[in-house]
């Protein structure tokens, strides 16, 4: 079995400044499936994140919408070289998020992590597999 | 900007038990990334990754306390190739511990079915016919 896309789909409490942050950070809009319930950040060709209105959000799940006290996902994302992770998340943390932790380089895989204006955890990564060591 | 991969990581009880459902559903595991705290299961090879980790693990990358399968965080939509494909997925699903959540929904050009996992996380899989989408 072989998926050909992901939606990752996050609750947000205001759908223009969501836009405006990953705007600015540097990603496209998928104008086609955002409006003013929801938002489509065009990660890659396959692979695009939607903000929902916690309101609109809420019609698609049975349980209530976190108050940000929790955690129930942490989404990994990666790019191209180190110098593009730092990039990101250095545009994020201009723009309203906090870095969560320290970057940590591990030889073959570089990682940085930021937390959104509306507290989704991101970690950021450049991988490099032909530097991964043999086990 | 343009990722070239995605990770979704989600907290799970019990990595055996999840390894198997999702082997059920068909997916194979990256057996690089996964150990007795952790399973990869490739959702789409080198782009999308489905990270399930052991709550002990997975809260050390965060500074909250993990959801109690009260609530919702996220929804994760999956593009497979055919409706025969969804409510295959789906039916498996069921009869392997999943629940569902809610019913099918026949948008002509989008077909779309969901479970919730083992581990309470919700799945909605989807058949997208961009083609038939209605012009606006």
């Amino acid at each position: 079995m072989k998926v050909n896309q992901i939606y990752v789909n996050l609750p947000v409490k205001d759908i223009q400044k969501t836009k405006e942050f990953w705007t600015n950070i540097g990603f496209s809009i998928n104008e086609q499936i955002t409006d003013e319930k929801a938002v489509c950040v065009i990660l890659n060709d396959n692979i695009q994140v939607m903000f929902l209105t916690e309101e609109f959000f809420q019609t698609f799940s049975e349980r209530p919408v976190p108050k940000g006290d929790t955690t129930q996902v942490l989404v990994a994302i990666g790019l191209d070289s180190r110098e593009e992770v730092d990039q990101v998340v250095n545009a994020a943390v201009a723009n309203g998020a906090y870095q969560h932790e320290e970057p940590q380089d591990h030889g073959w895989i570089y990682q940085n992590s930021f937390w959104d204006i509306n507290g989704h955890g991101w970690n950021v990564i450049f991988a490099d597999p032909s530097q991964l060591p043999a086990e | 900007m343009k990722i070239n991969q995605i990770y979704v990581n989600l907290p799970v009880k019990d990595v055996q038990k999840t390894r198997e459902f999702w082997t059920k559903l068909g997916f194979s595991i990256n057996e690089q990334f996964s150990d007795e705290k952790a399973i990869c299961v490739i959702m789409k090879e080198d782009h999308i990754y489905a990270m399930f980790l052991k709550e002990e693990f997975f809260h050390t990358f965060t500074d909250r306390p993990i959801a109690k399968g009260d609530t919702t965080q996220t929804l994760l939509a999956i593009g497979v190739n055919s409706r025969e494909e969804v409510d295959e997925m789906v039916k498996t699903a069921l009869e392997n511990g999943g629940s569902k959540y809610s019913e099918p929904q026949d948008h002509g050009w989008m077909y779309q079915n969901a479970f919730s996992d083992l581990n309470g996380h919700q799945w909605e899989v989807m058949f997208a016919d961009m083609s038939k989408l209605p012009a606006e």
